[in-house]
């Protein structure tokens, strides 16, 4: 539970009075929550309610004024930022691409014997309902879907801890969406701890294990069914199965 | 009518037309043309007078160049004035590489040690490196606006800010220099640069205005480069935060 010693050393992130002021504004106040491995956490929240800047502050690209996030039980603040950023990878609601080809992108960063290994890119490719065609297509010819496919699968090429993940859904189809959905339960059941932020809420019915409502600055935790009771889940079970390859 | 008398007539009728055509196209630029105008000529009419008195007593000359290097930091530096220490960085990247350059041309005789000498070298290489450091700060600080969610995103896949960073910084750089590249490329067959055509004017010879030319443009071509890394550098140090972070610009 929240504020509990022996509950912050769970495995994943444990948010614990996280309070964040952008000029006049408080954006986080006290904010607190745990996002375990092997489990899917949304985020949910109207757009500007401060979800994107939450998920900024999971890995330090914004450092908040009071609160403190545990990564395995240890302060994010004291690791090694860019260890850290791999070990919990943020995909942006803006899919940026590097400049270079889809296999650039991938290996972008990598240590040159990672970046070799064309299974781990096929494979993430794979997750992120890609196959492996694309990776000499050139990154700035790829549709919206395609690139925030590709960020996704970059961000897995890295084998993070935590997949952090700011509305993954909004510049793809319905189908898509659904089979992004049933990669990333896939991912959490493998261990992956999984946070999405989005305002899609069916898309969140249909793969949280536990909800993260955020208003007024202030967040309430519960699970899909207490917070999101209105929202039909997206049929998760509709989507096509992920291949046993996406999910090694 | 005399030919100095003939020369002011016929600037300020240039100047009005350059004025009058911007108002017909209401493009909004008479009252800023109007005014350059009548700024260069009062500056220009000052400078003509302090530097017949600087070239009596060369102890002025360099109060006059640090005069040119302060001008130079302070348009440079309100043009990157989003940045912390915008007008520090400004001083440093504009004196440094101008004033080091124009120390090695008089050490190794290139130019004559005097104020008549000194001071239009030193005006130039300042003016290069003012343009340099100008260009660069302008698409560093337009970067760190426009460019943040391709920096965010090389940080999110645990680069350094000063490698996240380093891509913005190369294209600064390079846009900044094509400038003086292509006035270099083009010196002779496009354009004759002001130094030639002074010399010239003044009764040079074209051989002796064309080698003091070639002294400064490839002059330049380092103080230029020297002034845009140097910009990078210090805009980087400027724009990383603790942790690994990078000050966005509001767009």
């Amino acid at each position: 539970m929240p504020g509990d010693a022996r509950a912050d050393h769970i495995e994943g992130l444990a948010v614990r009075g996280l309070r964040l002021a952008r000029g006049e504004r408080t954006v986080l106040h006290n904010v607190s929550f745990d996002a375990p491995k092997g489990a899917v956490t949304a985020l949910v929240g109207p757009s500007g309610i401060g979800k994107s800047t939450l998920l900024r502050c999971l890995n330090r690209l914004l450092v908040p004024d009071a609160g403190t996030v545990l990564l395995d039980g240890a302060d994010t603040a004291a690791l090694e930022p860019c260890l850290l950023r791999q070990r919990a990878g943020l995909v942006g609601q803006t899919p940026t691409m590097l400049p270079g080809s889809v296999r650039e992108n991938l290996a972008y960063g990598l240590d040159p014997a990672a970046a070799a290994e064309e299974p781990r890119l096929t494979r993430a490719l794979a997750a992120a309902g890609l196959d492996p065609t694309f990776l000499d297509r050139p990154a700035s010819e790829l549709s919206g879907g395609e690139r925030a496919r590709v960020a996704l699968a970059r961000a897995l090429t890295r084998d993070p801890e935590l997949l952090l993940l700011d509305e993954p859904t909004a510049a793809l189809d319905a189908a898509v969406s659904r089979h992004i959905g049933v990669t990333l339960q896939a991912l959490a059941h493998d261990g992956l701890g999984v946070v999405v932020a989005t305002h899609d809420l069916p898309f969140a019915a249909g793969i949280a294990n536990q909800v993260v409502a955020l208003s007024d600055g202030t967040a309430t935790v519960g699970s899909p069914a207490e917070l999101l009771g209105g929202a039909a889940p997206s049929p998760a079970h509709d989507a096509p199965e992920i291949s046993p390859e996406a999910r090694a | 009518m005399s030919q100095p008398l003939t020369q002011i007539l016929a600037s300020a009728a240039f100047a009005l037309a350059a004025a009058l055509l911007a108002y017909r196209q209401r493009l909004g630029l008479s009252r800023s043309l109007l005014l350059a105008s009548l700024r260069a000529a009062v500056q220009l009419a000052v400078v003509g007078a302090l530097i017949a008195l600087v070239f009596r007593v060369p102890g002025l000359a360099i109060a006059f160049v640090a005069v040119m290097v302060a001008t130079a930091s302070l348009t440079a530096g309100s043009r990157i004035r989003a940045l912390p220490g915008a007008r520090r960085i400004a001083v440093a990247a504009i004196a440094l590489p101008a004033l080091a350059a124009v120390g090695v041309l008089l050490a190794v005789g290139a130019f004559a040690a005097t104020p008549r000498a000194t001071i239009p070298t030193a005006g130039i290489l300042i003016g290069g490196a003012m343009l340099s450091t100008t260009l660069t700060g302008r698409r560093l600080v337009e970067g760190l606006a426009d460019g943040i969610d391709e920096i965010e995103a090389r940080l999110s896949l645990g680069d350094r800010a000063r490698d996240a960073l380093a891509p913005l910084c190369r294209r600064a750089i390079s846009g900044a220099l094509v400038p003086l590249i292509d006035q270099t490329r083009s010196a002779g067959l496009v354009t004759l640069p002001g130094t030639f055509v002074g010399l010239v004017l003044g009764g040079a010879s074209p051989a002796t205005a064309a080698r003091v030319q070639l002294t400064v443009l490839l002059t330049l071509l380092l103080v230029q480069l020297l002034s845009a890394l140097l910009t990078a550098e210090l805009v980087t140090r400027a724009a990383t935060l603790p942790g690994e972070r990078v000050l966005a610009m509001s767009r």
